[in-house]
């Protein structure tokens, strides 16, 4: 009875997460979609509504999001700058992400520059303009599509980079023999001048 | 149990730092040389612990064994486990350079507390009572760290109840878990190699 209670009660409190693992999470782009996601290493997903703040490289808050059910979020950029994505999971688990300027689509104003060129494409005659409209959805299009099947295989090498390896584990702990081992040389050493001297 | 870089305010990392190069000259200087080879080998035991994610229920916990790092080393625990926590770092990503002197002290600290508080209990001449003080060891060394943990958090600016609930709950489980190892590995030591816990430097002391 004592035991089943004490399972019981290990069970509830797991179901609370347990939160000694690394925060891992990323953002990716699909047109001027932003597509985002915060964890944990161990597959454990942000808790539902946890904040996530979005602002450019000066510091400006551009969005307060928060995060659904699976620990992602989408924000639709509306320029074309670098956006900081900063999430705290509360015990010391902080992620910063960001989403460089170049991985959005050329098409959303590069804060100031742009109104002039449209300005000149724009101005010629009725059938350029809309020939410019034109190319200017075929690439949307193009960058959407090219976005979809390249956002998969970026998450997988995320995925794939914060796994360590077996190389990694037997690294680390030939480094701490190996320092042990150098300690007792050290050690010896010392012993043997004593010795001699 | 790690904190990453980047969550904690200046101050807070510098004071954390300075613990440590203390705690670890302390350690190398009381450090008995010929226990130099023990120290590694549990330097390396905490290194994988925290890679090995054990499932339990919905999620998995890892652990820690700072309580019975402490235990076999006394303060001999903070350069072993400054070196597995920079490796970790180095290899896995846990952590954070900025941030390894606060995360060295948050656990380490309470190694060498549950060495001093401990340690005579678990010497204890009924292997019952060992255990039971082995238990409090394991477990105790993660409440001290989780309030640690939170007290670094308040410093840098978190309210420190919330952040020491939170911790402190999200980590109840490791702390049955690791009362339960920490009791069952002082079971087995005391009767395979007591001088590996200086039960009998302990006896001859007393």
């Amino acid at each position: 009875m004592r035991f089943k209670l004490l399972g019981a009660l290990c069970l509830s409190l797991l179901s609370l997460g347990v939160a000694a693992h690394n925060v891992v999470g990323g953002v990716y782009a699909i047109g001027d979609q932003i597509e985002g996601e915060v964890g944990f290493s161990n597959g454990d997903m942000a808790a539902p509504g946890t904040v996530v703040n979005v602002t450019d490289r000066q510091g400006n808050e551009l969005a307060r999001l928060e995060t659904d059910d699976e620990g992602g979020f989408t924000y639709t950029a509306t320029q074309r700058i670098d956006h900081l994505f900063y999430a705290n999971l509360s015990s010391g688990h902080i992620l910063e992400l960001t989403l460089p300027a170049d991985e959005l689509p050329d098409s959303l104003a590069a804060v100031g520059s742009v109104e002039v060129t449209v300005d000149k494409v724009a101005v010629p005659s009725v059938s350029t303009t809309s020939i410019a409209t034109d190319r200017q959805g075929l690439e949307q299009m193009i960058e959407r599509a090219v976005a979809k099947q390249v956002v998969p295989l970026r998450k997988e090498i995320a995925a794939y980079k914060e796994k360590s390896s077996l190389q990694d584990i037997m690294g680390g702990i030939g480094y701490i023999f190996g320092l042990c081992g150098l300690g007792i040389w050290w050690r010896q050493r010392q012993l043997d001048k004593q010795q001699t001297g | 149990m790690h904190i990453v870089d980047g969550a904690l305010a200046v101050p807070v990392l510098a004071v954390g730092a300075a613990l440590t190069v203390a705690g670890v000259a302390i350690g190398l200087k009381k450090m008995d040389y010929d226990h130099l080879p023990q120290v590694g080998v549990l330097s390396a035991v905490f290194f994988i612990a925290s890679y090995i994610h054990l499932p339990i229920g919905f999620s998995s916990v890892h652990l820690i064994l700072n309580g019975l790092i402490g235990l076999a080393l006394g303060w001999a625990a903070f350069p072993a486990l400054l070196v597995a926590l920079f490796l970790q770092a180095v290899f896995f990503g846990f952590g954070g350079f900025l941030v390894l002197g606060v995360n060295t002290v948050n656990i380490a600290l309470p190694a060498v507390m549950v060495y001093y508080l401990c340690g005579m209990g678990i010497s204890s001449s009924s292997p019952k009572v060992a255990a039971i003080w082995g238990a409090i060891g394991g477990a105790g060394s993660i409440v001290i760290t989780t309030v640690l943990v939170a007290f670094s958090l308040m410093l840098s600016g978190e309210a420190f109840l919330l952040a020491a609930k939170i911790t402190f709950v999200a980590h109840i489980p490791v702390m049955i878990v690791e009362g339960f190892v920490t009791a069952a590995a002082v079971l087995l030591i005391r009767k395979v190699k007591p001088e590996f816990l200086n039960i009998k430097e302990r006896y001859d002391a007393v």
